[in-house]
């Protein structure tokens, strides 16, 4: 078809119309919004009404970014509450302590896990030579643990954490005892069998007794009797593990009952974080000699760590689990984009009549694509207020499940719609380009 | 495009010379004619492979304000491209077009768009109205595109219904109407935006006779109140009803007389 090349077509200015015959005078009061306002809402409205008449496409269509939004909806709200856990669980004990023990607190491979075994136990004596040496140091604890069963009158529970620590623990720790009291260093020296118990026990033993009851009856571990002198504050659980089930009794004792031949953690504080690196260094340079090591030995013969690590180790989970979320998310909303994108094809293809008409009485290509980017982005607007609740869904089950706070992010909400809502233009824009740039005679003619 | 075989092939060079001498000669020519449309020697040329078909072939008429006109002309005359230029549906290939005092012969897309929404009111064989949507929404429509606001554009559609006596059907889908009502809420969806001309392609094509005659008298009517209408047809007692009948054969004008 041969079109003209002239560019500037020749148009004259236009005098007062003539008198219009259909009807009175054409009330010509235009709106003071712009006409885009107007033919963008009616574009909204026909996307609504198209998307009614085909429900069940219109679902299917959906799933895709709805699988998308959710998964990292659900995935973001679960991490932020474990951060928050975890954020209130390390703070207590800040970043003013060190361990050092005979294995790192956390082992990754078999290999590791052999060569830490051949290392020499961390001993009482471990623990005086740093107390004593180290004057970096301003407390030092003794933690000792072991598994047992525990009793109280005819009930039991088992795999309870059976802690033998020195008193200071109590301070390093910076344990609240909620009724009762710590026992006194008389007691701690003279071996005495006295108890401070965790919250789970109260309630596995006691059946959640009032507190100040408790303090002063009699638990069995092991067929020793303690004396339950103070009842911890409850900690809650992190990770799904609780960690108010422990009974804790002075190191001597534990020593009496089980043992000097399992090693030992020993805690060191400093006053303030910034004199960590020095005390650290210290506290290493005494236990390398206790080891025999020189400066060309490249293994300690023992672990010194912080509580970072466990930061660092669910630093390092939490970002594997969003790398693989956002991976997921993206393949499922690049194949809901794809869905999106082929079902307005179908409709474009279905509606090609009603485009020729909408063309005949005077819309323009911007208004038919317009039209059916609108529609597009409907759809995956939809999907995406759909995947958030979904995702918030999922979250706050697992939530219930495993115990954490649950926290909505708005903004997560937002980014997710705004994301879909993206996908949306994107897969849209081809289809729409198509409609739009129909012949109207031709599509007129359609079916 | 099976109209019009080529009977002779029109000289190259001419072409190009009147092109070359419309574009120049365009600035002087701008003052509009007075004529409501003013066609001056229409070609319109469709390339199937190598061969040219020239659907219409040098076209010169003038519609005046207020006429009623007929196109009249077999299948294959090349009426339905004369009528697809008249409605601004498509553009010539060579020759000047002037509606309502403005040039839409090289105008683009969108600007065709404006002038089909502004000047051009369409009265279909088939209706064609959008069958999801209400008699109201569908009349409507026009205005949609002209930007107007909700209430104003319901305003004006409900009057555009009751000029054509569909006030109780306002709300009724294509599919619960006669095909007489439906050709009336078309009628009235051409005419709401007021229109320089009602153009009509055998608008009684897919309606019995009765029917047919009902909207052959409201044709009447909307012209006795004033307003152009252009009719294509192949009918010749639909054409009759006008007042003035243009014969299409060959891509050309064969006759063009008043009968009344």
């Amino acid at each position: 078809m041969a079109t003209e090349l002239l560019t500037e077509p020749a148009r004259t200015e236009q005098g007062p119309p003539p008198p219009r015959p259909f009807g009175e005078s054409r009330p010509r009061r235009r709106s003071r919004l712009p006409p885009f306002f107007h033919t963008t809402w009616e574009s909204f409205r026909i996307a609504l009404s198209s998307l009614r008449a085909n429900k069940l496409r219109t679902a299917l269509t959906l799933v895709g970014v709805v699988v998308g939004v959710a998964a990292v909806i659900a995935v973001v709200t679960i991490i932020k509450g474990l951060d928050q856990t975890v954020a209130s669980t390390f703070s207590s004990q800040g970043s003013t302590v060190f361990t050092i023990s005979k294995r790192p607190q956390v082992i990754t491979s078999r290999e590791d896990f052999l060569r830490f075994n051949k290392r020499k136990d961390v001993k009482e004596e471990d623990a005086d030579a740093i107390a004593r040496l180290c004057n970096r140091c301003w407390r030092t604890g003794i933690a000792a643990n072991a598994q047992a069963t525990v009793k109280a009158g005819d009930k039991s529970s088992e795999n309870v954490r059976v802690r033998g620590v020195t008193l200071s623990m109590y301070a390093i720790e910076d344990t609240d005892i909620e009724a009762g009291r710590a026992w006194t260093d008389a007691e701690e020296a003279a071996g005495r069998d006295v108890a401070v118990i965790g919250a789970d026990v109260v309630d596995n033993l006691f059946d959640g007794a009032p507190l100040d009851r408790i303090v002063g009856r009699d638990i069995r571990v092991e067929g020793r009797t303690y004396e339950v002198v103070g009842v911890a504050e409850r900690l809650g659980s992190i990770f799904g593990f609780s960690r108010d089930n422990f009974v804790q009794i002075p190191y001597p004792t534990f020593k009496k009952v089980f043992g000097t031949h399992s090693s030992l953690i020993v805690f060191i504080q400093v006053p303030h974080d910034s004199e960590m690196a020095a005390a650290q260094d210290q506290a290493r340079a005494i236990m390398r000699n206790r080891r025999g090591k020189t400066f060309r030995d490249e293994e300690d013969g023992f672990s010194l760590e912080t509580q970072d690590v466990f930061i660092d180790l669910y630093k390092s989970a939490t970002s594997n689990i969003y790398i693989v979320t956002v991976g997921v998310a993206a393949i499922s909303l690049v194949v809901g984009g794809i869905v999106v994108m082929n079902i307005m094809l179908v409709s474009v293809t279905e509606r090609t009549r009603e485009i020729g008409i909408r063309k005949a009485v005077g819309a323009s290509r911007r208004d038919v694509l317009m039209q059916f980017l609108i529609e597009a982005v409907v759809i995956t607007a939809i999907g995406g207020a759909l995947g958030v609740g979904v995702g918030f869904a999922l979250a706050f089950g697992l939530a219930l499940a495993m115990g954490f706070p649950l926290l909505f992010s708005v903004g997560s909400a937002v980014l997710g719609v705004t994301v879909s809502s993206g996908v949306g233009i994107v897969s849209g824009l081809w289809p729409a380009w198509k409609a739009s740039s129909l012949n109207p005679i031709e599509a007129l003619r359609a079916e | 495009m099976t109209e019009a075989p080529p009977v002779e092939t029109p000289p190259a060079e001419s072409v190009t010379s009147e092109r070359a001498e419309a574009s120049t000669a365009r600035p002087r020519s701008s003052a509009p004619p007075s004529a409501l449309i003013s066609m001056r020697d229409i070609w319109k040329t469709y390339q199937m492979g190598a061969e040219q078909l020239h659907a219409l072939r040098g076209v010169s008429f003038d519609v005046q304000r207020g006429e009623y006109l007929a196109i009249i002309g077999p299948s294959g005359s090349g009426k339905s491209t004369l009528m697809n230029l008249i409605g601004c549906l498509d553009t010539p290939s060579k020759g000047d077009y002037w509606i309502n005092g403005k040039m839409v012969a090289q105008m683009d897309d969108d600007e065709l768009a404006r002038i089909r929404n502004k000047e051009i009111g369409f009265v279909f064989q088939t209706f064609n109205l959008l069958a999801r949507a209400t008699a109201l929404h569908n009349v409507e429509l026009p205005l949609v595109y002209a930007g107007i606001p909700a209430a104003e554009r319901r305003q004006q559609a409900e009057r555009a219904l009751q000029n054509v006596e569909l006030s109780d059907r306002m709300t009724h889908r294509p599919n619960e109407l006669s095909g007489g009502q439906r050709q009336r809420v078309a009628i009235a969806r051409a005419l709401v935006n007021h229109p320089s001309i009602l153009l009509a392609d055998e608008p009684t094509g897919a309606l019995d006779t009765k029917t047919s005659y009902e909207i052959m008298g409201l044709f009447q009517q909307l012209h006795d109140a004033g307003n152009t209408i252009i009719l294509v047809t192949h009918e010749h007692d639909i054409a009759a009803r006008a007042h003035r009948v243009i014969s299409i054969r060959d891509g050309q004008i064969e006759k063009d007389e008043r009968i009344k």
